[in-house]
């Protein structure tokens, strides 16, 4: 008997450790997910096409760097039980909280052009217009968000997140060589060109934006996640930027296997990365690449308008939240909705020359507003009064303000290449 | 109408006639905003620079209206108390004290004083009087000169448009300009009286006088949207505030997942306490969302009686009948008359919306007969309740499905459903309002 006993214990006590962690899952994991947008997923094709498989080493530190930013932010949802433009507004005042809220605007209005941008290109590669894909595709983004339950909206994004595994199947259908994938990704191999510096600060650009730590903070606190779990949500972060890394991962090795060592590597758009896959690895392949750039696209579409609404009505103190009539929280509604008939309108009307500096210009405020975001993260993360027990440790701090300080470095030196693009190639 | 001629008027001398001092209206005192009163210069007695006026603090135990300590910082970085005497005038340009600088005291942090912009600015306040939980921009004090000094008294908090506006512009336009600016835009002001501070500290909360005693008045529908707004530690600090009855009124309004972040953070006597003034069946269903070892924790602390109840309903699925229905309902015997029925309404310590019907059981408590309300109260006292019986009698097996018993509800324009085993034994009654809530989530 007494030896049988412990046994069910341990039993008992991992089933209601796996019910907890799946009732914590999510935020992490879908915040990652939306990370792996159209521009994220551009950003590792050209990286694959360019480099082949010489850039794959730095997933491994960009991960770290992510954990570390996000582990920081759903510590303190969970803690505080606030949003982080809540604590902002709390501990910075008013006006800083406006100018940060109008930036972010700004830098949203450009992600989400680029997403509606992704989607017809996307679409373009099954032969189906813009003028068709990009009016639907609204149309279904906001009528889900705004007319679905919230238990069909949370299977949807389920759905969404899986589909990733696409590029998972077309990377495996590339043929990649497997050997030379694993040891570039252990083996660091820094290159001092401009060209591969470009695209490196591209890759952590891409990877760390300041909206997800408004959305994940956001996120955590609405999922209600007791402190006494928090230690599954820390696990939720850590699994959501591994997903990350590895859809990264094998969109590089997909391109790398294929542009990078045929073809001539000159990619457009994530959508060319798509069509160039298709000689070497075939049709289907080629269509899973675009599959999955689509359901990117649409994916990142949803969420990133809302979390801009949120976020914004949040911080300046507009009433918010999906579950109140349009009447009732007009300002989120008007934002929400601005967002999308503004980015599909844009990406419908506008000509690709008045496209592109709509983009660069939201990835200039990205590049401003990520040096402040990190601060303020790692100032609120340090306050006794707010996080007690929970605030960093020193040894955690080391990390996190070095990591901090080298992406603020990375993105300024990105916001310098990209307001001056003669200076880089 | 005339009222509303005059205020136009005593406004547009505000905006235009605002040359540097705020000018006295008749019989209201000038008005003055923080924003305007935030660095504000301070000189001493013998009229030398002593500082920025960069608080200014209300201690609820002596007046709740007036402020009472001015807190100002000094060139190098020292912060000096005021106390209200002492402060012979105060205006858009400067604050004069009465009293050299070396007799000021330093500022000394105090929990039982509310610091204006450490408390309120940018801060969550509940406004009791329009149901809202909003973040504060500004706000808005009368200047009252008395004999011997000035008095700051505290009249609203600001959150609309124009306060906004004088938030990003202040410091960087003259303080004139800046009220001719906001002057076009559209103003909201929440009077003193029915804001309502939160704060999550209850040692700190009775220092400050903060009560939520006008939240209990407002209806537990209204008071569960309030909650929603809150975090979590807030959330948690008016349920302990409220009473029992209160707590588990609002409590059942609130989403699921609400719930059980916030009876997780309570203790588990305090939330068996909630839980057992909770119907039976939305009980139950708060219990079924959170992890077993609490819910046991929390039955274990709850009156038997009610423990009992509630464990039967946690047997049945939850989207049946069975899981839907409440065991709070009136039960008489076939043979009784009209006024043992009425007896039985009078004792009833069950929600109001259960007394639509009394029920009627036979031998082995079978369902033989409903009689509704209104029956009862036209019919003679001693007439037996089986010949008030509505017929035929409408119920549901305990494993009938949502989807029927929205159906059965609709199709026979049903207050109440009774629930029956499958030996026709009265189990429990699925009210409408429940039914009507299936509707909503499933749209």
């Amino acid at each position: 008997m007494q030896t049988i006993m412990p046994d069910k214990t341990r039993l008992k006590r991992w089933r209601i450790n796996l019910f907890i962690f799946l009732s914590v899952l999510g935020p992490g994991i879908i915040t990652a997910t939306v990370d792996n947008d159209a521009g994220g997923i551009y950003t590792y094709s050209v990286a694959g096409a360019h480099f082949g498989y010489s850039l794959l080493w730095s997933l491994v530190p960009i991960t770290i760097a992510l954990v570390v930013v996000q582990e920081m932010v759903a510590r303190m949802g969970v803690v505080t039980g606030k949003g982080l433009a809540d604590l902002i507004r709390e501990e910075y005042g008013f006006r800083l909280t406006f100018v940060l809220m109008g930036i972010l605007l700004l830098a949203n209005l450009g992600n989400t052009i680029s997403e509606f941008a992704g989607l017809a290109s996307g679409m373009s590669v099954f032969g189906v217009s813009r003028f068709i894909a990009i009016p639907l595709g609204a149309a279904l983004v906001w009528i889900l968000v705004v007319k679905a339950t919230y238990g069909v909206v949370e299977k949807v994004f389920l759905l969404a997140c899986f589909f990733y595994v696409s590029y998972l199947i077309s990377g495996f259908m590339a043929h990649p060589d497997w050997e030379r994938a694993a040891i570039e990704t252990a083996q660091p191999n820094l290159q001092l060109s401009a060209d591969y510096l470009y695209i490196l600060i591209g890759l952590v650009g891409t990877t760390i934006a300041p909206w997800m730590q408004f959305y994940l903070q956001s996120a955590v606190v609405e999922k209600g996640i007791k402190l006494k779990n928090y230690s599954y949500s820390r696990w939720d972060v850590i699994l959501g930027c591994i997903i990350t890394a590895i859809v990264a991962f094998f969109i590089v090795i997909a391109c790398a296997a294929t542009i990078f060592d045929s073809g001539p590597r000159l990619i457009q758009d994530a959508a060319d990365a798509a069509l160039a896959l298709e000689p070497m690895a075939g049709r289907a392949a080629a269509a899973l690449f675009a599959f999955g750039l689509c359901n990117a696209s649409l994916f990142s579409a949803c969420i990133l308008p809302l979390a801009t609404a949120y976020c914004i009505c949040e911080g300046l103190g507009f009433e918010s939240g999906i579950n109140k009539r349009p009447h009732e929280a007009p300002t989120f509604y008007a934002l929400y909705t601005g967002l999308i008939v503004l980015g599909a309108l844009a990406v419908l009307i506008l000509k690709e020359s008045m496209q592109v500096p709509i983009i660069l210009l939201s990835q200039v405020a990205n590049g401003i507003l990520l040096p402040f975001i990190l601060i303020f993260m790692l100032r609120l993360c340090n306050r006794e009064d707010l996080m007690g027990h929970y605030r960093n440790t020193k040894t955690f701090n080391v990390i996190a303000w070095s990591t901090c300080i080298t992406m603020i470095v990375l993105t300024l030196l990105l916001l310098i290449s990209t307001i001056f693009p003669k200076y880089m190639p | 109408m005339q009222s509303i001629s005059v205020l136009v008027q005593t406004d547009d001398i505000d905006y235009y006639g605002f040359c540097g001092f705020i000018r006295e209206k008749k019989g209201r005192h000038p008005m003055i905003y923080f924003t305007e009163l935030e660095n504000l210069p301070a000189f001493d007695a013998k009229g030398e620079y002593l500082g920025r006026l960069v608080d200014l603090a209300i201690n609820p135990s002596q007046s709740p209206l007036l402020v009472d300590t001015y807190i100002v910082k000094t060139p190098r970085k020292q912060l000096l108390a005021i106390a209200h005497k002492q402060i012979s005038s105060i205006s858009v340009r400067a604050a004069q004290t009465s009293v050299p600088a070396a007799e000021l005291p330093l500022s000394t942090p105090d929990e039982g004083l509310i610091r204006i912009k450490k408390d309120v600015l940018d801060q969550q306040i509940i406004d009791v009087n329009d149901q809202k939980v909003v973040r504060v921009i500004d706000v808005d004090f009368d200047i009252q000169p008395n004999e011997k000094h000035t008095d700051l008294r505290i009249v609203a908090v600001n959150v609309g448009a124009a306060a906004a506006v004088r938030r990003l512009l202040q410091g960087w336009l003259q303080k004139h300009r800046i009220r001719r600016v906001t002057s076009m835009l559209p103003t909201k002001t929440i009077p003193w009286e029915f804001v309502n501070l939160i704060e999550p500290d209850a040692a700190r909360r009775v220092k400050l006088r903060i009560s939520y005693n006008q939240l209990a008045k407002l209806h537990p529908a209204d008071l569960a949207d309030i909650l929603e707004e809150l975090s979590r530690d807030e959330q948690r600090s008016v349920i302990e505030a409220l009473d029992d009855e209160t707590a588990a009124e609002a409590m059942s309004e609130i989403p699921a997942r609400m719930q059980v972040a916030l009876l997780n953070s309570l203790s588990a006597g305090r939330a068996a306490d909630i839980i057992e003034e909770m119907a039976p069946d939305e009980a139950a269903d708060v219990l079924q969302e959170l992890p077993p070892e609490t819910s046991a924790e929390v039955l274990a602390n709850m009156e038997a009686e009610e423990a009992d109840e509630v464990r039967e309903l946690l047997g049945f699925e939850e989207n049946t009948a069975g899981g839907l229905m409440t065991t709070d309902f009136i039960v008489a015997e076939e043979s009784a008359t009209v006024e043992a029925a009425i007896e039985a309404l009078k004792n009833f310590s069950g929600s109001p919306e259960l007394i639509h019907s009394v029920y009627l059981i036979g031998t082995n408590l079978i369902l033989t007969g409903v009689v509704p309300l209104a029956r009862l109260l036209v019919a003679e006292k001693d007439s037996p309740l089986r010949e008030l019986s509505s017929d035929p009698i409408i119920s549901v097996p305990f494993h009938a499905d949502e989807k029927a018993v929205i159906a059965t509800f609709h199709k026979y324009n049903l207050l109440t459903l009774p629930v029956l085993d499958d030996d026709d034994r009265l189990l429990g009654v699925v009210t409408a309002d429940d039914a009507l809530d299936l509707v909503v989530k499933g749209k």
